[in-house]
């Protein structure tokens, strides 16, 4: 009770509390035998053109008003004369979402977050976007657009909407939605400062966007820009970027452009904010901003924001999907989304049963409790989801670090990686630390997806096989060491590295320490340092970083989004391979050290890729992986886990979840699987 | 005495322009700044954001100006009663404090309301009745109650009462009442609720104030004042509480100046750990995301309350104990 300075005493407190929660080992667990065969997903081609046609298209367009069906409670609006009849509100030819069972309407999906921070988790559910990942991954299907279509040479694609479509008000959803985030949004500097990479073209411009008429939009780009469908669909307000379509009338308002200058600043006043861009930007938010009209199958209910105790989402009236028996969806009522404040009270209302369907910031070292208590009370089922690829815990060298030239050179030696590779016990990691679960491997996609490079890469270098490293790090002038058996450089100064962790990723701490363990048997001292993650970020940013632990999530989107496989990704969304190889390439070669041949080789491939299509991207990607592997750019270690919202609680009362999906965040999962279909059953 | 206020108020905004300072200091220390916590918020996610974006939103919010600047205009901010704007949030603070104040206040007023009720008595009959078996168990109690954090007791509670109940006992209200506006139902639900977290926010002050008492009491029994009014056949109990509890009771006075920021802080960790919707929760967000306008506020909040509870208690204790009165502070 008697405190002498409250608030130094709780920063102290809450640093150790942070430490105590940064060195919580998470061990994590997910028995094999539960482990999901392999999503037939990746057998199929993951590209572009192949998938522009509509699964709706091929329906017969909507005819007698008593095709469709509702949900009761809009029957009740639509009697009380506050909502037009259900065949008013849907499309001409509404978007026919494909699932297992045709559901029953009602009920409130709880589901957790981590509050305003996790916004993220809100866009994988809600997938606003007019084009949508297939539950494999493997394709792209169309949600609020009606079709897709590439001219031959692939510069020109053809975006057509569902004629009739409407925005949650009741507004007509229009090219014109399109055309203002074209004209008003994305070439406005105080909104957007420079163009996502997917709106400009190989010189540097910015595509073309060209209103047809009512319906139909088009994109015109300078050269062949066969990754359209899978930017299109990202194309939403993920990470907060600005959606490729917008409410304009009522985001007129708030618009420098066409508000009065009072009538704005008086606004902007009233929010408490500075400019109007900031209150454009907030307006935008479906999170923040309630009355924002949507498009999504669940939008704000009246009054609630996503930093309230209880966000609170309640059914779209114009929503344009319907089931195959023509009920329009969503099935579930409303979705509550939780706010807790951390992140193992999330877990816990997990494991009482108290979320209907969650993976996301569930923890994967809970799988065991998790699935005992579902098998004693029975009230929820657990599927495990599965990624396109990659590694879990990879270790990355700096190969351009700078404050000790003997080190940077010695990690930009190919050789070193790779005996650091064959130094690594990864059969030790997957046990302890994975419970058996996943397969050792190196960072590539998984098998039979079509960029697979094949079994020689994927498990190149992984054997555990100390004395050959032993040799080869001899061979590459490291050979004498201290008297406590660490190799020294020739200057005379021991091999000791900085591996630098995040404790985000589960176990990754207790895995550094193994790979420590590991190292000094062929005398290289790993020294581990577990840093909160802004701290690491501010350091990989001033090429700080000597080596990092990371993941690989990027492995089935090596050329679009922030992948990790290209240099140009920048820093924030990369791996800390070559900060100044970035730094090259942005500066045009005024600063910074200009890259390998190889990674060259891989910019090269991957702007290919962009201009061909699907099989020829397969050869690229699979290009790509093999240069990544035999450069060990990348030191993988355990792959294809349910680290990273992979572990699935889903109530079972609930149907329709798929039991096995790909996860990703290009995918949105889970909003791949279609939440719209989930139902309960009585 | 009405001097001593006046000096006291006086020095409270050199002392608050003081706090002011190092708060705003000691929130930004630490490396990066809200949008690096962003975006490794992003990354870990498997997202990430364009630099571009990233360098105009440093500079929307400001923090590519130096560090005085941003003091200063935080400074005019709260001049004018504005206590500034959430970072991540999106939210002015105010509101977001706000929000949570009732929920906090009422929760601490609860768990120092548990302190009082048990701690007191149990230190007097401890003191009255020394080394009998109840005292030996209030000491076994104590020291449990002492020597565990409050985050742990509360966690070995969720787990029981998880492991054998099958519930859930986190947060303050049931789900139909969560977002209810205030009405005799949700005030119902909340007193319900309220025990389990407020039992663990009081545990350790309780056990530790019932030491205070025992202690200070102890002193007070052997001295001869005690030993002449026994002699005079005053009653026990008259004679206990009438002059030894009333001077042992004073250091327990002066510490409850320290219960006004202790009402306003919502006991960060406990809170954390059970989602308990009160501004202890918020700080800690706001700290780890680096919200440094919001976690500025409530620290600087905690100051000003820290200042004016010593002042509080200084004029209870003279009010209570008139020896000090007489000296004439």
């Amino acid at each position: 009770m008697i405190r002498k300075w409250p608030a130094l005493l709780s920063i102290v407190v809450i640093v150790s509390f942070v430490l105590s929660a940064c060195a919580q080992a998470t061990p994590t667990a997910a028995p094999a035998a539960t482990q999901p065969p392999a999503a037939p997903a990746a057998t199929q081609p993951p590209a572009a053109p192949a998938a522009t046609q509509p699964p709706a298209a091929t329906q017969p367009p909507a005819a007698p008003a008593s095709k469709y069906k509702e949900a009761p409670m809009l029957t009740e609006l639509v009697k009380a004369g506050k909502l037009p009849p259900v065949d008013q509100r849907l499309p001409d030819n509404p978007a026919v979402v494909q699932a297992d069972e045709v559901g029953q309407y009602g009920g409130i999906w709880r589901r957790g977050t981590l509050g305003p921070s996790d916004f993220n988790g809100v866009a994988r559910i809600i997938d606003d976007a007019l084009a949508i990942f297939s539950p494999d991954g493997g394709s792209v299907v169309m949600k609020y657009a009606e079709s897709v279509t590439p001219s031959t040479d692939f510069k020109s694609w053809t975006v057509k909407l569902r004629k009739g479509s409407k925005w949650s008000n009741g507004d007509p959803f229009t090219t014109d939605d399109i055309m203002f985030w074209y004209k008003d949004a994305l070439q406005n500097k105080d909104l957007v400062p420079s163009p996502p990479g997917w709106m400009k073209n190989n010189d540097g411009s910015l595509a073309e966007v060209k209103q047809v008429d009512d319906v139909t939009v088009q994109w015109n780009y300078k050269d062949p820009h066969t990754t359209f469908l899978f930017e299109l669909a990202n194309a939403e307000y993920g990470d907060k970027n600005i959606p490729c379509f917008l409410p304009s009338k009522f985001l007129k308002q708030f618009h420098a452009s066409y508000a009065k200058q009072e009538d704005l600043d008086k606004l902007v006043a009233d929010a408490k904010l500075k400019t109007w861009a900031e209150l454009f930007r907030l307006k935008i938010s479906p999170y923040d901003t309630p009355e924002r009209p949507g498009m999504a199958a669940w939008v704000a209910a009246p009054g609630s924001r996503i930093s309230d105790q209880i966000f609170k989402l309640v059914r779209n009236p114009y929503f344009v999907g319907v089931d195959k028996a023509g009920n329009q969806l969503p099935y579930m009522d409303g979705v509550d989304l939780k706010f807790f404040a951390d992140v193992n009270s999330l877990n816990l209302a997990a494991i009482a049963g108290e979320l209907d369907e969650q993976e996301r910031q569930v923890q994967l070292v809970n799988y065991p409790v998790l699935k005992e208590t579902s098998q004693k009370n029975g009230k929820y089922n657990i599927y495990l989801w599965q990624s396109l690829g990659g590694a879990d815990a990879d270790v990355i060298f700096n190969q351009t670090y700078a404050k000790d030239p003997d080190l940077g050179k010695l990690m930009a030696n190919k050789d070193f990686r790779i005996a650091m590779s064959y130094a690594i016990n990864r059969k030790q990691i997957q046990d302890s630390a994975f419970l058996g679960t996943g397969e050792p491997r190196q960072p590539v996609p998984k098998k039979g997806h079509p960029y697979y490079p094949g079994d020689d890469y994927a498990y190149k270098y992984i054997d555990y096989n100390p004395d050959l490293a032993n040799q080869m790090l001899d061979k590459i002038g490291i050979d004498k060491k201290d008297s406590e058996g660490f190799r020294l450089f020739p200057s005379g100064k021991r091999v000791a590295i900085e591996l630098s962790v995040v404790a985000v990723f589960g176990s990754y701490p207790d895995i550094a320490q193994l790979i420590a363990k590991d190292f000094q048997k062929v005398g290289i001292q790993l020294i581990v340092q577990i840093r909160e993650r802004a701290l690491h970020f501010s350091l990989r940013e001033s090429n700080d970083l000597q080596a990092e632990m990371w993941n690989q999530d990027t492995a089935g989107f090596p050329f679009t989004g922030s992948t990790k496989y290209d240099v140009r990704s920048g820093i924030y969304g990369n791996i800390t391979y070559g900060p100044l190889w970035y730094n090259w390439v942005k500066t045009g070669g005024k600063e910074g050290v200009e890259p390998p041949d190889y990674m060259k080789q891989i910019m090269q491939l991957v702007d290919h890729a962009k201009s061909v299509g699907p099989d020829d991207q397969a050869k690229d990607a699979q290009q790509i992986m093999k240069i990544w592997v035999d450069n060990m750019v990348e030191i993988g270690t355990v792959g294809l886990t349910a680290t990273d919202q992979g572990v699935v609680v889903v109530n079972a009362k609930m149907h329709n979840v798929p039991q096995h999906l790909t996860k990703d965040w290009p995918l949105r999962t889970p909003g791949n699987g279609r939440p719209e279909s989930w139902f309960f059953v009585p | 005495m009405l001097r001593f206020i006046v000096q006291r108020l006086l020095i409270l905004p050199i002392l608050l322009v003081l706090f002011s300072i190092i708060v705003f200091w000691l929130v930004q220390a630490p490396p990066g700044d809200f949008l690096t916590s962003y975006v490794a918020n992003l990354a870990s996610g498997g997202s990430s954001i364009q630099e571009e974006q990233v360098e105009a939103l440093r500079h929307q919010f400001g923090l590519d100006q130096p560090m005085y600047i941003r003091y200063l205009y935080w400074m005019r901010g709260l001049l004018k009663g504005d206590l500034g704007y959430s970072l991540e949030y999106q939210r002015p603070n105010s509101e977001l404090i706000g929000e949570r104040l009732v929920l906090t206040v009422l929760l601490a007023l609860f768990a120092f309301a548990i302190t009082w009720i048990v701690a007191v008595p149990a230190g007097i009959y401890s003191a009255t009745h020394q080394n009998s078996l109840l005292d030996y168990a209030f000491a076994l109690l104590n020291y449990i109650g002492v020597a565990t954090p409050n985050f742990m007791l509360a966690l070995i509670l969720m787990w029981i009462a998880f492991a054998y109940l099958g519930i859930n006992i986190t947060g303050l209200f049931s789900p139909a009442y969560e977002q209810a506006p205030w009405s005799l139902g949700r005030l119902i639900d909340l007193l319900k609720h309220i025990w389990v977290p407020g039992i663990v926010l009081g545990i350790a002050g309780t056990a530790r104030l019932m030491r205070v008492m025992r202690a200070n009491l102890l002193d007070e029994l052997n001295k001869p004042y005690v030993v002449t009014a026994r002699a005079k056949g005053m009653s026990e109990w008259a004679l206990v509480l009438k002059y030894p509890v009333r001077l042992a009771i004073n250091p327990l006075v002066s510490t409850i100046g320290w219960m006004l920021p202790q009402l306003f802080s919502g006991s960060l960790i406990v809170a954390t750990v059970m989602n308990l919707p009160n501004i202890g929760p918020l700080l800690l967000r706001a700290l780890t995301q680096r919200d440094m306008y919001l976690s500025g506020s409530i620290l600087l909040i905690y100051c000003f309350l820290t200042i004016i509870g010593t002042l509080v208690s200084d004029i209870l204790l003279a009010l209570v104990d008139p020896r000090i009165r007489m000296e004439g502070v």
